[in-house]
């Protein structure tokens, strides 16, 4: 079940580098670029705001590059917090523990003072005052620390050190507006969660009611302590898969949830709710033993409104990987009342005709000029050529044998069914006239097909690696000719990256056998370099093409 | 609020905190019953503090079949008041309770469960850290390695349980 959580994360992870950072450094490029066209009069203001109006970004504000005097009075702070917090650490015992005690303690209030000084009294030296301000919280920290040695608090108990760290320099990140003393109490905050889970045993309740009631909230503009604390939320949210703490990882989703109405900016928090509520489902799952969560469709149900409505498609992505794990974790819980055991193969074919119904959704989508259509495409494309790329196996094939879970062979079986449906309308409508459609399905049907014959006949495994190598050769083809055919360079690239790397695997896989693993590596290294020269030389050639 | 006054508030908050945390500890010290256990230490290193060794004692791990307890189950994370009474040099554990009011006038130490497994229960009472000057731990962890040497902790417990290490002897 874990495996399962982490590959999905995976998949989603490799979704949005490879389809959105794409997009996000053109993005960039642009909100970059756009003052120098309005500075050198090729744009006027208003054409630049329009620009930025088609994208839906927003200007960014000229920032000043970042004097030296605020690194190096920052780099100069944290070296000596942590240079004291290490002579702490040494445990130097030439002066009595009190007396030590009181030294540091008296030297962090003067340090606060200091830093008080700097930053409101003596004018031109707030960056000075700031970062005193910091070291002052890094010494109350060694304070601390220094304390607990004194008395032997053990290391079990240190989670209560790092709240006693992290609590009072609270004030100081609010109140003297210091945005670097904030960033180090987040941080200081989630270490602690984790210190609490870990020696205590229970869930923490009180984190997430610190992080939205005081973290939050006074974060304001401050980007990194935002993230920081967002990122220990959802953090403890997957840590309560482990620890079955159901009620937390809810608390947590909620949480995020409504923070996301309070500041709609800040997309992130969509992001994370949903992936929270990913990790309740899990840890409902878990907790009462293998019952599926027919909760779970309210609140994705709910944040995949608020995707369409606020056109936040990488949100898409975590709402359709949701829905895959929850239909999983439900057909688990009934394998689990007939009695079937878990069965690889099935459960992998199970997954690319999920694929394949989630592809006929973009083809729809796009042919009704809904959102998204590009979204479901990508994302089902590499969920169905993951799954066919691992039945490619031969090895994966083999464990397949003697462990038919009917349940999960029926239900590919169902959503084969719908499949064919929605072909059939598609067929009706008249709509595989065009050349790209009639391509995109003709891989559809094949990887349905074989995928299909491949669950029938698991025992027939020859055939079923042919069978899964043919899709996956059907698969690069069709890339390959989609890509000219609707100009679109990416595709085509993807096409040349499945081709290349069903090469490899198969050389690998059918080299490996060999007793001559010299001449294998040798010959294999030269074949892949010869063959990648001349894959990236056509590529460009027809990628200029397309261009042009 | 003027920022003067802030930093006045947020500076007497930190030495109120840090003097709280010295006189709680000073207060078990000075009233507390000084016992004797029994230890096996080992040496790893505290990421914050430095070097420390860990002790774990005789009452670390306790027999159910052979101490007396009211309940038959303990969650993990759960606060536990354990009897002493001396047997020979060392204090050693004879009854478990699950409220402090259930001891009658006997000494005892508080200790929160850490896991309970076929009758066997695990539990930490705050005295498992011992820390000394940075490269010290190592040599006492050789001292100790084999059992070639004995060792023992003097501890303090006052009346609501709490301990603290007051001293380790090693062959004394």
């Amino acid at each position: 079940m874990i495996f399962s959580l982490i590959f999905w994360l995976v998949v989603i992870y490799i979704v949005v580098r490879l389809f959105f950072r794409r997009h996000r450094k053109m993005y960039r490029w642009l909100q970059r670029e756009l003052p120098s066209w309005e500075q050198k009069n090729i744009i006027n203001p208003e054409q630049g705001n329009a620009i930025l109006g088609l994208y839906k970004l927003k200007r960014i504000e000229s920032r000043g590059k970042m004097d030296m005097v605020k690194i190096l009075t920052l780099v100069g702070a944290i070296f000596v917090g942590l240079g004291v917090i290490f002579f702490v650490a040494s445990n130097w015992q030439r002066i009595p523990a009190h007396l030590r005690t009181f030294m540091l303690l008296s030297i962090t209030l003067s340090t606060l003072y200091a830093g008080y000084l700097f930053s409101y009294e003596k004018k031109g030296f707030v960056q000075l005052g700031k970062s005193l301000c910091l070291l002052a919280s890094l010494f109350w920290g060694g304070t601390i620390a220094l304390i607990g040695q004194i008395y032997n608090i053990p290391a079990s108990e240190n989670w209560y050190i790092i709240l006693l760290w992290a609590f009072p320099i609270v004030p100081v990140a609010i109140f003297l507006n210091n945005d670097y003393v904030h960033i180090l109490a987040s941080f200081l905050f989630v270490i602690w969660n984790f210190l609490y889970i870990v020696n205590n045993s229970v869930a923490n309740y009180y984190y997430p009611v610190i992080i939205f009631a005081l973290m939050l909230p006074t974060a304001k503009n401050l980007i990194i302590s935002r993230r920081i604390n967002i990122i220990g939320l959802v953090s403890a949210s997957l840590y309560c898969c482990f620890n079955k703490y159901e009620w937390l990882a809810l608390f947590i989703s909620a949480g995020l949830l409504a923070y996301y109405f309070i500041q709609k900016e800040e997309r992130v928090y969509l992001y994370t709710a949903c992936l929270s509520f990913i990790f309740w489902t899990v840890t409902f799952f878990t907790v009462r033993e293998q019952q599926p969560n027919p909760f779970f469709l309210l609140p994705i149900g709910f944040i995949l409104y608020l995707t369409y409505r606020d056109d936040i498609k990488e949100n898409l992505i975590i709402c359709l990987v949701g829905l895959m794990i929850w239909l999983n974790l439900t057909l688990a819980s009934l394998s689990q009342i007939w009695g079937y055991e878990f069965d690889p193969l099935n459960f992998i074919v199970f997954q690319s005709f999920l694929g394949i119904i989630m592809y006929n959704i973009g083809m729809i989508s796009k042919r009704r000029g809904y959102l998204f259509f590009e979204i479901y495409k990508v994302f089902s494309y590499l969920v169905v050529f993951v799954c066919t790329y691992l039945l490619s196996f031969r090895l994966m094939l083999e464990t397949g044998i003697g462990k038919v879970n009917q349940v999960y062979f029926y239900a590919s079986f169902f959503v084969a069914a719908i499949i064919m449906l929605l072909m059939i309308d598609e067929a009706r409508g008249g709509h595989f006239k065009n050349k790209d459609v009639r391509l995109e399905l003709g891989a559809l049907i094949a990887a349905l097909i074989g995928n299909g014959v491949i669950a029938i006949n698991p025992q027939l495994i020859s055939i079923n690696t042919f069978v899964a190598n043919a899709i996956l050769v059907i698969f690069a083809l069709t890339n390959i000719f989609l890509g000219v055919e609707v100009k679109r360079p990416y595709v085509f690239t993807m096409g040349i990256v499945v081709f290349a790397l069903f090469i490899i695997t198969r050389y690998i896989d059918v080299g490996w056998r060999l007793k001559e693993k010299s001449l294998f590596f040798i010959v294999g290294g030269l074949v892949i370099l010869s063959l990648g020269t001349f894959l990236e030389k056509q590529r460009r050639k027809i990628i200029e093409r397309m261009r042009a | 609020m003027n920022k003067k006054i802030i930093i006045v508030i947020i500076g007497f908050l930190w030495v109120v905190i840090a003097v709280g945390m010295v006189l709680s500890k000073q207060q078990t010290l000075r009233t507390g019953k000084t016992v004797v256990l029994e230890t096996v230490p080992v040496d790893p290193r505290d990421f914050l503090r430095g070097d420390y060794v860990v002790l774990r004692y005789k009452l670390s791990s306790l027999d159910m079949n052979q101490i007396k307890s009211i309940k038959s189950y303990y969650r993990p994370g759960e606060s536990i008041y354990v009897e002493l009474k001396p047997k020979g040099k060392f204090w050693e554990a004879t009854a478990i309770y699950e409220k402090k009011g259930d001891t009658i006038n006997g000494l005892f130490i508080k200790g929160k469960v850490k896991y309970y497994y076929d009758k066997k229960l695990e539990a930490n009472y705050g005295i498992e850290s011992y820390f000394v000057p940075e490269g010290e731990g190592r040599d006492i962890e050789r001292k100790m390695r084999g059992n070639k040497s004995s060792v023992s902790v003097e501890v303090v417990v006052d009346s609501s349980g709490r301990a603290l290490i007051k001293r380790v002897y090693i062959d004394e």
